[in-house]
């Protein structure tokens, strides 16, 4: 079980929402979303494993 | 306009084209019908792939000619009188799922900033992108002089 490791992302530009890994979350909030392009800052991910 | 000369483009300026460009012409076919629609791009040149952002609204016909990995052609131009020069890269487009993408697919798409909402006057949620990988066949330029300028 990884899931502590796994966040998801909802981009507050596009509306893509995924599941993503520390690595991939990194890249994003350096690379912007990889769907639209707009820029992503760490408020855009929440752990997978959040209660509800 | 009469054209004095034509030349081809070394791979390397070709590659300098591309690289400072991200916005271009995406022509597909299916059958008989040509379609051709604006896109951003990323490109890769130690891979000769691009990777290409394609928009469409859910009633568009775009979607239809991307639903079978059609052959697909890319023309990047830029006129910058009086010398004209074009890029033409043919290969086979492929859809990237969102479940397959990788960190190195994020870092390509870094690459293609532009953002395509200004080109669709639509509100974001309400448009469908779809992200698709353009592995080149064939990359080739053309350079053009034009004889006369009227400035
Ligand atoms: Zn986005």
């Amino acid at each position: 079980m990884t899931a502590s490791e796994e966040f998801t992302f909802v981009c507050p530009s596009c509306g893509e929402s995924m599941e993503v890994n520390p690595a991939m979350r990194d890249a994003l909030v350096e690379n912007g979303c990889v769907v639209c392009g707009a820029s992503v800052t760490t408020e855009a991910f929440s752990p997978v494993d959040t209660p509800e | 306009m009469a054209l004095e000369k034509q030349t081809e483009m070394t791979q390397s300026d070709t590659d300098a084209l591309l690289g400072r460009h991200e916005t271009g012409v995406l022509s597909l076919a299916r059958d008989d019908d040509p379609y051709a629609i604006p896109i951003s791009y990323g490109y890769d040149a130690d891979d000769r792939t691009f990777y290409l952002r394609l928009v469409s609204t859910p009633e568009s016909e775009k979607r239809e000619f991307l639903s079978s990995n059609p052959d697909a052609r890319l023309v990047v131009y830029e006129e910058d009188e009086p010398t004209y020069k074009s890029v033409v890269v043919t290969g086979t487009l492929t859809e990237i799922s969102r479940d397959e993408m990788t960190v190195e697919h994020v870092e390509q798409y870094g690459e293609a900033k532009r953002p395509l909402f200004e080109i669709w006057g639509e509100a974001k949620p309400d448009l469908d992108i779809k992200l698709y990988e353009l592995r080149a066949d064939t990359i080739s330029g053309r350079h053009i002089e034009l004889s006369e300028r009227h400035d």
